[in-house]
């Protein structure tokens, strides 16, 4: 119990120093798993929408992968990816491997289905007829795309706050892809393994308090903007 | 929030992944000397980079060289497998037997060496096995086995690999040993279980000195030449692979052991612990090191 | 703007919902699609407004064909975006490029002429099924297009809220001339308080079609006239009907045994219901209640309608002309 007060007080320390590397580690952080997540919406809303509301054949295989997909071990995306990137794997000519953008690509993978999934929920919940509404009142399918979308923006703020929280706490696809390579690669998560693998438990805990901190910020931002249109 | 203010939110997080594209590659300044430039990648072991060692060499060759260097520390055993699949550059790691396989099939060339260290056996302070004081390994190995708790690293890095050349010198079959624990982690992380546990384990001397202001452990036996824990680079065979960036590759090398980093490695944390984590070995064979 | 109808046929998996040789409905005036449930009403309706494309057959309105044609369509169920009533009727103005105070005009207006002018600022969750409906169907009107469409304007509603607004929709469709209106019902009455022609519509098949009067007063055939609520018997050998209100109690010129399941008294008078032959039928009388079992009803020969093809021929889908 002593190491662990002695840890978050060393920890509080840490953070509030300014330490140049953990406020590096911390922007990174936020900007991968935010382009993941912001990938992932732009790929996965339609998607959702199509899946909620299409009939077209192998639809129900479909569903079944998006509920496959969440449940799916992030690490086992990471994995696959990682084979798929590094020079002895199909893509290695891109030499993506070890690079940030590669994080993107990985976590973006994982976010996906959940993103996919909340959003066919959310459109499914809405009036059947909404969409041809919209349609005979004269909206384009991209007007209808967006008005829907207003329409479904508690459920889609869910499905926001869930493909960045998947993101965001991604470890084993974040490292196996990204190498945790210093000032480059390196995010909360993945420097949290390497903290504790050397032992340094202050410097965990206080990159612990950080990624919880941000997850909290991030969402409760989310939540805000949510339960305000609640009107 | 109103539907154009949304809107502009919405298209600056669009923006993000956008920085995330022109990221790419932090650019190191163009150094003084030779820049090559171009990006390497480098496996290596955990407990290089535990010691903190790499952290200091890695700016120095990106400067000199204007290369991005991307060090991968995961086990020895991974490293290897990484350069015969030729998904690394170059390689340095600390397993010599296991080394020569990937040597005799020409996956790796121009081995260099570089540095060596020793590995110790620790444990807490009541040493209920009794080892201090004892002078032969296989002797004491044969008291690890007796009882007392043993964490092994488990994880096909060079420690590990290590820790079984012994038990198979001392007649010992690791599965038999009592109280055997494997974390499958790094140095840092198994020394913490050992010391939480009041178990031995085997470390190399630069992770324990790192660690040893907030361990309860102690060194117990060290010395025999088995014990010597030696450091080779090694360029990946561009023959054989043709991806490897050859340049780059033979560039690290030369780095390793040239006068100014070996003088470096000899001098690095030796001031903070009051010996040096490693001895510079560039020139020398692995046969005279020890005596 | 005319809609025509050619050959027209939709299918839902194997099939066949709605088949329309030919089908014409009159520019400028309110046609009720009438039928029993499932008859294929709302899918014409669907089919016209261009949200079902039918399998085959053109639908043109006006001389131009549905896809490119605009139509305003009120659908059963009063659905909104979330916001005020307004905000909904703004919706559809705003999608159509109409600026800010044309707008803010014409939904005030169209808003009062449905009695729905003190809600505008109202939010749509907190309205009443009839007021949920006034302003679906001011939705429609708000756009003030050619063709306007209306599913089941009055399903749902109450009675007294259903009786206000057949009282008031008449003049607020005829204030529009130039406008088409077609509307889906199920309802006998609804469709003879509000519209000029019917399209009688049973099985995904034209029946009848022509003025109210020509519809009503003589059906095509025994399915349409059942419907309409006549009374179909087995009459000098042939199918015919009896119409609606035309039996009396006692001997007549034409006589028939009404077997008799239930009396419905209402103050002085009494309305027997039962059937004769198998058939629903009503008589209205005073005096003495008749038990439970047959009485003798009669009506006069012209109110009898042979309905077999003998004398009425043509069964499907007819021209709207002069009849």
């Amino acid at each position: 119990m002593g190491e662990l007060f002695d840890g978050l007080v060393e920890a509080l320390r840490l953070i509030g120093s300014g330490d140049a590397e953990l406020r590096e580690i911390a922007w990174r952080t936020l900007v991968v798993s935010g382009s993941a997540t912001v990938l992932a919406m732009l790929i996965g809303v339609p998607a959702g929408y199509a899946l909620a509301r299409g009939s077209f054949p192998g639809r129900t295989f479909a569903l079944a992968s998006v509920n496959t997909g969440m449940g799916m071990p992030p690490v086992v995306i990471g994995l696959i990816v990682w084979l798929m990137l590094i020079r002895s794997g199909p893509f290695g000519g891109l030499e993506l491997i070890y690079t940030k953008q590669a994080m993107v690509i990985a976590q973006l993978i994982i976010a996906i289905p959940l993103v996919v999934g909340f959003t066919a929920a959310a459109v499914q919940a809405l009036p059947r007829e909404l969409p041809e509404l919209l349609k005979v009142l004269g909206a384009g399918r991209l007007r209808t795309l967006w008005l829907v979308a207003k329409e479904a923006r508690l459920g889609l703020l869910a499905a926001v706050m869930a493909g960045f929280g998947a993101a965001v706490s991604e470890v084993g696809a974040s490292l196996a892809v990204g190498g945790n390579l210093q000032g480059d690669t390196r995010v909360l998560t993945t420097a949290i393994v390497l903290e504790t693998s050397r032992g340094q438990v202050e410097r965990a805990i206080a990159l612990g308090i950080v990624l919880l901190a941000m997850a909290f910020a991030v969402n409760l931002t989310l939540t805000i903007a949510q339960q305000r249109n609640r009107a | 929030m109103t539907g154009s203010r949304l809107l502009l939110l919405f298209a600056a997080l669009a923006l993000l992944p956008l920085a995330v594209a022109c990221g790419g590659d932090d650019d190191e300044s163009p150094g003084t000397s030779t820049p090559i430039g171009g990006t390497m990648i480098l496996a290596t072991t955990t407990s290089t980079q535990d010691t903190g060692l790499l952290d200091v060499l890695e700016p120095m060759f990106e400067e000199r060289t204007g290369t991005d260097l991307k060090v991968i520390a995961i086990g020895t055993g991974a490293a290897l497998e990484m350069a015969a699949k030729g998904d690394a550059d170059a390689v340095l790691t600390h397993a010599l037997s296991s080394e020569k396989k990937y040597v005799d099939s020409g996956d790796l060339v121009g081995a260099r060496l570089v540095m060596h260290n020793d590995f110790v056996i620790v444990g807490p302070e009541s040493d209920p096995e009794k080892l201090k004081g004892l002078t032969d390994l296989n002797a004491a190995m044969k008291a690890l086995a007796a009882g007392g708790g043993f964490i092994s690293r488990g994880d096909d890095s060079g420690t590990h690999k290590k820790e079984l050349e012994l038990w198979m010198a001392a007649a010992v079959d690791p599965r038999s040993v009592a109280d055997r624990e494997e974390t499958g982690q790094g140095m840092g992380a198994t020394l913490n279980v050992a010391d939480q546990k009041g178990a031995y384990t085997l470390t190399d001397r630069g992770t324990y000195l790192a660690l040893k202001q907030d361990l309860d452990l102690v060194v117990l036996f060290e010395g025999p030449a088995p014990l010597l824990n030696i450091y080779h680079a090694y360029v990946v065979n561009p023959e054989k692979h043709t991806g490897v960036k050859r340049a780059q590759a033979e560039a690290f090398v030369a780095f390793m052991v040239s006068p100014e980093v070996q003088q470096l490695i000899g001098d690095f944390k030796r001031a903070e612990y009051g010996e040096p984590l490693f001895i510079p070995d560039a020139g020398k064979t692995v046969e005279s090191l020890g005596k | 703007m005319e809609i025509r109808l050619d050959g027209v046929r939709v299918e839902r998996g194997a099939r066949t919902v709605l088949d329309v040789p030919e089908l014409v409905i009159r520019s400028g005036v309110v046609t009720a699609i009438l039928g029993p449930n499932g008859a294929g009403k709302t899918t014409l309706l669907r089919a016209i407004a261009g949200l079902d494309r039918p399998a085959a057959g053109s639908i043109l309105i006006g001389d131009r064909p549905v896809a490119n044609g605009r139509v305003s369509f009120a659908f059963q169920r009063a659905v909104f975006v979330s916001g005020t009533v307004g905000q909904n009727l703004q919706l559809a103005l705003r999608l159509r490029g109409i600026p800010s105070l044309e707008r803010d005009r014409r939904v005030a207006a169209t808003a009062e002429e449905l009695g729905v002018g003190h809600l505008l600022g109202r939010d749509v969750r907190r309205l009443s099924g009839g007021e949920a409906q006034r302003v679906n169907l001011a939705r429609a009107l708000v756009l003030d297009d050619e063709v306007l469409l209306l599913d089941e304007p009055l399903a749902g509603l109450d009675a007294p809220s259903r009786e206000s607004l057949l009282q008031e929709l008449p003049a607020t469709l005829r204030s529009r001339p130039r406008t088409t209106v077609a509307l889906v019902t199920h309802d006998r009455d609804e469709a003879a308080r509000l519209a000029d022609d019917v399209v009688l519509l049973i099985d995904g098949r034209v029946h009848s079609a022509g003025s109210l009067q020509a519809v009503f007063s003589r059906p095509e055939d025994a399915e349409s006239a059942r419907f309409l609520g006549w009374t179909i018997v087995d009459w000098e050998g042939a199918v015919a009907g009896i119409a609606p209100g035309s039996l009396a109690v006692g001997t007549g010129e034409v006589e028939f045994s009404l077997e008799v399941e239930a009396i419905i008294p209402a103050g002085s008078r009494w309305e027997a219901v039962g059937r004769i032959g198998g058939s629903p039928a009503r008589v209205g009388g005073d005096g003495p209640r008749p038990q439970a079992g047959p009485l003798t009803v009669s009506a006069r020969r012209p109110d009898l309608l042979r309905l077999d093809g003998g004398v009425n021929v043509k069964n499907t889908g007819r021209t709207i002309g002069n009849r």
